[in-house]
């Protein structure tokens, strides 16, 4: 078995940890924290296949280095909505942002 | 066995340790145990993509997720509530089905990542050099990179006026 699969395996267990994290946990920035283990799973597997393929010269390392800076957009609008609504209803808790079932 | 120019010991401890932090992030009932456990987490993955001949990248993972990504979320942990308590307050009751969900997924991509043929061409490292990737940067792809950075300005200017204080309405 060549490296690539133990790479990609590694890729697909981070990957599957993360979205675990998003469906059970209830604090809003653990799974923000989630979010970006799943992240992290995904550019480890374009970084692998970049390495071990080639092809289009390596583009696979780049798309990961865009991601990793839309991650950190993401993050900073994500945290910013947390904040603004933990002004408003004093809580991080996923059950009880319960406002728009009206 | 995973090759290259290491050991391949060295990978499976590496893979223990981003697994197990990952772990430690979603079973972790302290929030900032989970985060401290998510930067060792980050740290790990900066080696892999060292491993993977990728020192660009390794450097940017370090830079921007175990130096900034870490840090706003650790100051967003402070800004908000500290809970205390039993598992059912950290834990959705999901998790009764999402834990065989997850366990599910992983089997079947791991099945189907190990028996395609995508690892079929061997271990030789084919990541470009610093060089190649800046010049694959700024020439084939100069326009997606100047469109990334209007993003990080609107989502600068974003944060700022979602996390601003109301003013009084006079």
């Amino acid at each position: 078995m060549s490296s690539l699969y133990w790479w990609l395996t590694l890729a697909v267990l981070l990957f599957c940890i993360g979205a675990f994290g998003v469906l059970v946990r209830r604090n809003v920035i653990v799974i923000i924290m989630c979010l970006e283990l799943m992240l992290n799973a995904v550019n480890i597997a374009l970084v692998a296949i970049s390495n071990f393929r080639g092809g289009a010269l390596g583009a696979g390392t780049l798309f990961s280095l865009f991601i990793i800076t839309l991650a950190a957009a993401e993050v900073t609008v994500g945290l910013a909505i947390v904040i603004a609504n933990y002004r408003n209803r004093r809580t991080v808790q996923t059950d009880q942002y319960n406002e728009l079932k009206g | 066995m995973p090759g290259g120019d290491f050991h391949p010991w060295l990978f499976f401890f590496l893979a223990a340790w981003i697994l197990v932090c990952a772990l430690g992030v979603v079973a972790f009932k302290k929030i900032m145990y989970s985060a401290a456990s998510m930067v060792a987490c980050f740290l790990g993955v900066a080696f892999a993509y060292a491993l993977l001949s990728a020192p660009l990248v390794a450097i940017v993972q370090i830079l921007v997720y175990v130096g900034a990504i870490s840090i706003v979320i650790i100051f967003a942990i402070m800004l908000t509530e500290v809970q205390d308590g039993g598992y059912e307050l950290f834990f959705d009751r999901q998790a009764v089905f999402a834990a065989p969900l997850a366990v599910a997924a992983a089997v079947v991509l791991t099945v189907v990542v190990v028996t395609s043929d995508i690892g079929a061409l061997g271990d030789k490292a084919l990541n470009p050099s610093i060089k190649g990737l800046s010049l694959l940067l700024f020439n084939g792809y100069v326009f997606p990179f100047e469109l990334v950075s209007l993003v990080l300005v609107a989502a600068m200017i974003g944060a700022i006026v979602l996390a601003r204080k109301e003013e009084e309405k006079a």
